[in-house]
């Protein structure tokens, strides 16, 4: 496959996540994910692709967390807006994904917490933001109309789309212009097929983000890997409903057995590898965004990404 | 009466002189679209009353250009209609209306307009609507009728009194547009664009009271424009609304539209998910059975018009369960009568196949086989917590309902437990089980267009596309071309999509230029041709699923056939699975090709290898299996002997036995063109 590669002929798509004030939003950075001809360091030198970004995963609720975060990171984690500055200024992250898990409990009906949670953590950090809605589907329609109505303008990129479950944050993403993540279990078919449901209600094409699904370590990454690379190939060989730049969270890293049963004095560090691996290998086959949420993991990767896609900036191949 | 063609000319020409009456500047509040519909049909914005009459000019005097400026004008500032009436409804709204369309909380709009004549049947209406998901706009005297009802009124009961007169009806006109421009990607100035979203996305109807002023039957005439149906409850003449009895109103509109109700919960008292299907109820657990030889039981599913199946309706014809002793066993005929625009007869055997998985999916019901050969139980425990024979039927028509939400518009259930009205359904639908049995076998690859496509096993062999025709079931066994049909139809994005045959290539291979081209693509590039009825050359790819597996024996220039169930050694050396290590994963293996159990019996198995003759070796337990339908082929392509010289396990498991087994038995296969 790879002596072929230059020539695949095909291209994904792009997704603008995030508004300047110039673009009519309050970010201080939008970002032009997309327009790889190749799949990372195969092929030509010149279609690196371009430099992968790093998002910072936080929550509403703490209590539904990794204590492996909470206990490093502290009292921080029930600030929210906080722990979103803390994401941008201390750990360098170059987004953060809010995730709302306030809405796992039961009978949640506080909806307008949700709108000033997204309202919040928007004036905590100037980096776009991915938000997770809601938990669970009977409440999806209330979720997701007051996430994007709280982040109109801002093209946030909203989450998460399921084949049973995508019209809510559909809706919000038409309605108030953010785009979506568009993930499958793993399965290019599917992958395809939820993009194409997302096209026939009205989303866009650069207003999808495929998130492939991803195992940690040792618990399925292989699968992950090897489905992003087909779904990558499939779209440079000209299979546009599949055309979009991919994120990918493994995020079980924080919960696998080898991570939750390490000694206490390394378990942050052997936390921080189980994600580093996983967010590295999943850059090179070809995300865009990787997401984690141990605070140490962001700067390694960074540090690992500018030296192998040599100094670019993000959108520049 | 009203006459509808003057009533038209009438009313659009008071328009006009009320378009020309209105001076100065004016504009609607709170939205960024100027005058909607003006806006988008001409990409003008109009904030004058002189640029009014351009656009109205401009657009062969539409009436809806000329209600909206008036509106606009007339309603600045104080001019603005009080509670309850909305008036023009702000962009935030709609951007949250169109949200609840989009997410599906809100099935569709309606506009109900005109002069009720009472308003209980108003009220009727408007319930009706609002249970069945659907945005009620009210404009005219529909709306005092209504508050006088007592009815609420206000956007949280999804009933929205835009103003009172009828040209407020052209806010609804003016929310179709303005969500065909947030949520449909139309641009302004662009009125066909807009004219297709209205027409194949909006989902929108009208119903019409009596008594509408002209001004009100022109803006409303023009809403079939828009692929709005007209529901008029009388009082028109002339024209092309609907009339139909208040009572029907809001069902045909929606139908005519297309909008469907989505049904989610089962109201019995008995738990219904497919984690229950795997259970039995085994015959100390059982109340009463149905079938198995101990009654005489069938099952049938027919289509119907729709005005003779009532959606929901479920009759039990004999007696129901309190009568029936506890441990018997009781005659039972579920009959299924279903109607849907795009339902067909063809579908009707694969719709019926699914009265088995329903069933099994109530915690205290049990369905084994098909047909006039079913045996059903029900639990004690079911019955203890009140189940009835009814409920099963029920049970049955909700799920169809569910599952087959495009298909089915509605589903009536009869349970018929009274024995001599069970034997005569019973004659009746094996009368038609025999008339489809004719339809499907008679059904040939000639006949179709269209193939089907199966990608379902990519999951795991990532570059396998099965081609599905009337005449090679899909090499599973579980996809028949029909079932590949339904599906596709059923979720059209879905894993069996239709293959155009295209050009002829090769008659004898099956080689297709559609398929070729379908089978390229699908196969992610990796598999450039494809043979449907031969499997020397470019074989159809296999999965891992196959029923069989057939391959080329060239020292008997002949080809053997080995099911999944047959552990044995085979003539070839290797056991099915060695043999299923070897061509699985979505390659393409010339002289193997994974098969099902019936295609054996196909005009086209092996058709460019001479056909059934070819045929050495097959294990006992197949042959059995298909012996009555194998011999009767056999017997009319002139070869009566041929099913005794197909050798199996019990004849030969090497290579040297089967040579000296075709020799003796001088088996066809080794007279013919040799195969490589």
């Amino acid at each position: 496959m790879a002596e072929n590669s230059p020539d695949l002929g095909g291209k994904i798509g792009y997704v603008v996540l995030g508004a300047t004030k110039a673009e009519d939003g309050t970010r201080s950075v939008s970002y032009r994910l997309g327009g790889e001809s190749d799949l990372p360091f195969i092929g030509m030198k010149t279609s690196l692709g371009s430099i992968p970004l790093v998002a910072f995963e936080i929550c509403d609720d703490p209590s539904y967390w990794s204590p492996i975060v909470t206990s490093y990171t502290g009292d921080l984690v029930s600030d929210t807006p906080e722990w979103a500055t803390a994401a941008e200024q201390q750990y360098g992250a170059d987004l953060v994904r809010l995730y709302l898990t306030s809405t796992k409990r039961r009978g949640f009906d506080d909806f307008p917490s949700i709108t000033k949670v997204t309202e919040e953590v928007l004036s905590g950090t100037g980096l776009p933001l991915v938000v997770e809605g809601s938990n669970e589907p009977a409440i999806d329609s209330e979720i997701f109309q007051r996430c994007g109505e709280a982040g109109q303008g801002e093209r946030l990129l909203l989450g998460t789309a399921e084949a049973g479950r995508y019209r809510s944050v559909a809706a919000a993403a038409m309605a108030y212009n953010h785009s979506v993540v568009a993930q499958s279990p793993i399965d290019i078919n599917l992958a395809k097929q939820l993009n194409i449901l997302l096209r026939e209600i009205g989303v866009k094409a650069d207003h999808i983000m495929i998130d492939p699904y991803t195992g940690s370590l040792g618990y399925g990454f292989e699968y992950s890997y090897s489905v992003m690379e087909r779904i990558r190939y499939a779209a440079l060989k000209g299979d546009t409903d599949l055309a979009m730049p991919m994120i990918a969270s493994a995020m079980d890293s924080l919960s696998v057995k080898e991570v939750r049963e390490a000694d206490p004095v390394i378990r942050d560090d052997i936390a921080v590898a189980w994600e580093f691996y996983a967010a590295l290998s999943s850059a090179v086959a070809g995300a865009s965004i990787v997401c984690v949420r141990h605070p140490k993991t962001v700067p390694l990767l960074k540090l690992a990404f500018r030296e192998l896609w040599a100094g670019k900036k993000p959108g520049e191949f | 009466m009203t006459e509808m063609k003057t009533a038209i000319t009438l009313g659009n020409a008071s328009l006009k002189k009320k378009l020309n009456a209105i001076e100065g500047p004016f504009a609607y509040e709170e939205t960024a679209y100027h005058l909607p519909v003006a806006y988008a049909l001409t990409g003008r914005p109009v904030h004058t009353a002189q640029e009014a009459i351009e656009v109205y000019n401009l657009t062969n005097e539409n009436p809806f250009v000329a209600c909206e400026s008036v509106l606009a004008f007339s309603e600045q500032g104080p001019g603005r209609e009080p509670a309850p009436y909305t008036g023009f409804i702000g962009d935030a709204v709609l951007r949250k209306l169109g949200y609840s369309l989009v997410d599906g909380s809100i099935l569709g709009l309606a506009l109900v307009i005109g002069t009720p004549g009472n308003s209980d049947t108003a009220s009727r209406i408007c319930r009706e609507l609002q249970e069945k998901y659907m945005l009620t706009f009210l404009a005219g005297d529909v709306v005092p009728s209504l508050s006088s009802a007592s009815v609420k009124l206000g956007l949280e009961y999804r009933l929205i009194p835009l103003g009172s007169t009828s040209i407020h009806g052209v806010h609804f006109v003016d929310i179709i547009t303005r969500v065909a421009l947030m949520f449909g990607g139309v641009v302004p100035g662009d009125p066909g664009r807009l004219l297709a979203y209205a027409n194949q996305r909006a989902k929108a109807i009208a119903i019409v009271f009596p008594g509408l002023d002209n001004e009100g039957i022109a803006l409303v005439d023009a809403l079939r424009l828009l692929g709005i149906p007209i529901i008029s409850l009388g009082g028109y003449e002339g024209g092309e609304w609907t009339t139909t009895l208040p009572q029907d109103a809001v069902r045909e509109g929606m139908e005519r539209k297309g909008i469907k109700v989505t049904v989610t919960a089962i109201p019995i008292p008995m738990s219904c998910s497919p984690a229950f299907e795997g259970k039995s109820i085994r015959k100390e657990e059982m109340y009463v059975e149905f079938g198995g030889g101990r009654s005489p039981a069938f099952e049938l599913l027919r289509v119907k018009p729709a005005s003779e199946v009532t959606d929901g309706l479920i009759r039990v014809m004999g007696p129901e369960i309190e009568s029936v002793k506890e441990g018997s066993a009781v005659p039972l005929g579920i009959i299924v009568d279903v109607a849907g625009k795009s339902m067909r007869k063809d579908f009707e055997p694969v719709l019926e196949r699914r009265i088995h998985n329903f069933v099994n999916y109530g915690e205290g019901s049990w369905h084994v086989a098909q047909r006039d050969l079913i045996w059903v139980r029900i639990s004690k425990d079911a019955v203890k917590n009140g189940i009835k024979i009814e409920h099963i039927g029920k049970l049955i028509a909700t799920k169809f309902r569910i599952d087959f939400p495009d298909l089915l518009d509605a589903v009536q259930v009869t349970m018929v437990t009274d024995l001599q009205a069970v034997l005569a359904g019973k004659k009746e639908a094996e009368g038609i089980y025999e008339e489809r049995d004719r339809r499907i076998q008679g059904m040939k690859d000639t006949d179709v267009d269209l193939f089907y496509s199966c990608t379902l096993c990519q999951t795991f062999a990532p570059n396998h596309v099965c081609i599905i025709t009337p005449e090679r079931p899909a090499l599973c066994g579980a996809i028949s071309w029909l079932d590949g049909k339904i599906a596709y139809e059923i979720s059209p994005s879905g894993a069996n999509q239709p293959v155009e045959k295209g050009v002829v290539i090769d008659r004898d291979k099956g080689e297709f230029e559609g398929v070729n081209r379908f089978v390229k693509k699908a196969s992610h590039g990796e598999v450039e041709r494809c043979s449907l009825y031969s499997i020397m050359e470019y074989p159809m790819t296999c999965c891992g699923c196959f029923e069989c597996i057939a391959l080329m024996l060239p020292e008997v220039n002949g080809i053997m056939v080995v099911n999944r169930e047959y552990k044995g050694d085979t003539p070839s050396g290797m056991s099915f699975s060695t043999l299923a290590g070897t061509i699985g994963g979505g390659a393409q293996t010339p002289g193997f090709a994974g098969i099902s159990k019936n295609y054996i019996l196909s005009d086209r198995f092996l058709q460019d290898e001479g056909g059934i003759e070819r045929l050495v070796w097959l294990p006992s337990l197949v042959k059995e299996e298909l012996k009555e339908r194998l011999v009767k082929k056999l017997n009319e392509l002139g070869h009566p002997d041929l099913f005794e010289k197909i050798a199996d396990e019990t004849k030969a498991t090497t290579l040297e036995e089967l040579v000296a087994f075709l020799d003796e038995v001088q088996h066809p296969a080794l007279a013919m063109k040799p195969l490589l």
